[in-house]
């Protein structure tokens, strides 16, 4: 039974060096969740409260949305789901093979050919040499690339590594699949085969977590939906109710 | 931080395990070097080369003492010194290198320590060219003690696992120690026996020698490729260095993996 626990789960963010502009400001980028100051004078620790008490339950054959403002902590949670970060507090439990496709193709190397890059990301993927052989031609086929697979990946175009990294990512058999957005997939034909290999994945997959800004997505995906807000679980149940809820909040709750 | 032994223990378990997939970055990323370029990672063999065939001239009459004998003493030397401070040096990168799949994947991190760690096996034994040049050159003698460098390596890379894993947290969390790191190794190649013999340095200065593990750590590879067996003393230090070494860094990684994504 493939299922997903999440208890009082809270992430906190301790930021590192506040005091170099740049890093601040993608960690402030990332989460947009409550800020607060621990300690005083040079001891002083500046953290970002991402998830705050976050509880819900999923089960077989759920299709969940994530909906929130920018830095409400959609992004973060699909990585706890993933196993990324650990809850401080609360507890996660998590029953099947996750599959997070965040980045289509993690540890995608320039320099390699096609061939190569499809072995080591398939192996990040958590695929076996022996799953990799066996999907190989199934990938080999759907991206389309030919005899560029024998070329090093930094003569590929964008749209070519976008195909290659999406063959690969979806040629897994996770039990449960977390997807931020959708994934970018090459030109329009392209687009077309790629929605439909998109939805025979979701369809082999037991449990979906999707997060996007795009409520016809949603609906087109999702059976139920959450809305976070500044980490907050604000709304869990039926998309439509989720939705209307999300447009109906005042607009002081989405500054961070 | 509460220590989680299990998850520690979990993942460098599932790491070893993982050997098809660490074997093959290693190689991958060694096979980079030759992308190109005809020697590839044989232009570090001979910039190590070019430093001993410069130095050695210098330096065996600044030592008093005879080319015949110095120069295989500092090939292997220097050889076996580059391969155990790179595990060091290069640990420190870690993690901080794996920023993009620590961030987005949930794997046994000692992936990446073991990669590192066989990636610089491979180079070492590009490097040990050069002892052999020098050896069949000059006629040094070869014996069955030769094949101590084997269990030599074994040590050595054993004892680099840890270190990989201990430097590379240690520095995703403080960013100073890779440059700290770097000045150290880069001292201790003078106050380590490398361009000079252990005997030299008079009975007196002999604890210099006799408490830096780094000599211990260079000894146990450098004297099977001079023919000769590394002492008691050195593999008694290498051997428990490995063992506390590993229960210390097992007990800061059970406490501290979790805390890694957030570092870096």
């Amino acid at each position: 039974m493939t299922s997903i626990i999440a208890n009082n789960v809270t992430i906190d963010f301790p930021i590192y060096g506040a005091g170099h502009r740049s890093l601040r400001q993608t960690l402030f980028a990332r989460t947009g969740g409550l800020i607060r100051h621990e300690g005083t004078g040079r001891q002083q620790r500046v953290i970002v409260r991402a998830l705050d008490d976050v509880s819900f339950t999923l089960r077989n054959g759920d299709r969940l949305g994530l909906i929130g403002h920018n830095g409400a902590g959609k992004s973060t949670l699909l990585k706890v789901l993933a196993g990324v970060y650990t809850p401080d507090s609360g507890s996660l439990s998590v029953d099947g093979r996750v599959s997070p496709l965040f980045n289509s193709a993690p540890g995608l190397d320039p320099d390699d050919n096609g061939y190569e890059n499809i072995k080591t990301c398939g192996m990040f993927l958590g695929m076996s040499s022996e799953e990799i052989d066996r999907k190989l031609p199934d990938i080999v086929d759907f991206c389309e690339l030919g005899e560029y697979l024998e070329l090093p990946v930094r003569t590929y175009s964008t749209g070519m590594v976008a195909r290659l990294g999406f063959a690969i990512a979806t040629a897994i058999e996770p039990d449960i699949l977390l997807l931020d957005e959708g994934l970018g997939s090459g030109d329009a034909r392209f687009a077309v085969r790629a929605e439909a290999r998109m939805q025979a994945l979701i369809q082999r997959t037991r449990i979906l977590i999707l997060a996007s800004h795009s409520d016809a997505l949603i609906k087109s995906m999702c059976n139920r939906a959450i809305l976070l807000e500044k980490g907050r679980l604000i709304e869990i149940g039926p998309i439509d109710e989720v939705i209307r809820c999300y447009h109906e909040r005042p607009a002081e709750a989405y500054v961070a | 931080m509460r220590p989680d032994y299990a998850t520690a223990r979990a993942d460098i378990i599932n790491g070893i395990r993982a050997f098809r997939v660490w074997t093959r970055l290693g190689w991958q990323e060694v096979k980079r070097r030759y992308r190109r370029t005809f020697f590839g990672p044989f232009w570090a063999t001979f910039s190590i080369g070019a430093f001993i065939g410069g130095m050695v001239f210098v330096w065996a009459p600044l030592f008093k003492t005879d080319v015949t004998s110095y120069l295989p003493f500092l090939s292997a030397g220097l050889v076996a010194w580059t391969f155990a401070t790179a595990l060091i040096s290069e640990g420190c990168g870690t993690y901080t290198a794996g920023v993009s799949l620590i961030t987005q994947l949930n794997f046994p991190y000692t992936v990446l320590n073991f990669m590192v760690v066989w990636r610089n096996i491979i180079v070492f034994f590009h490097n040990v060219v050069i002892v052999v040049i020098v050896v069949i050159a000059l006629k040094v003698h070869v014996s069955w003690q030769t094949l101590l460098l084997f269990p030599g390596i074994i040590i050595v890379a054993v004892n680099g696992a840890w270190m990989t894993i201990l430097f590379g947290m240690v520095s995703a969390r403080f960013r100073d120690i890779p440059p700290l790191v770097g000045n150290i190794i880069q001292i201790m190649v003078f106050v380590t026996p490398i361009f000079w013999f252990p005997s030299q340095l008079g009975p007196e200065a002999q604890s210099i020698i006799t408490y830096n593990f780094m000599f211990h750590l260079v000894e146990v590879m450098r004297a099977p490729m001079l023919g000769t067996a590394p002492s008691l003393l050195s593999y008694a230090f290498t051997i428990a260095g490995a063992v506390i070494g590993w229960i210390v860094t097992f007990d800061l990684y059970a406490r501290f993996r979790r805390r890694i994504p957030y570092w870096l």
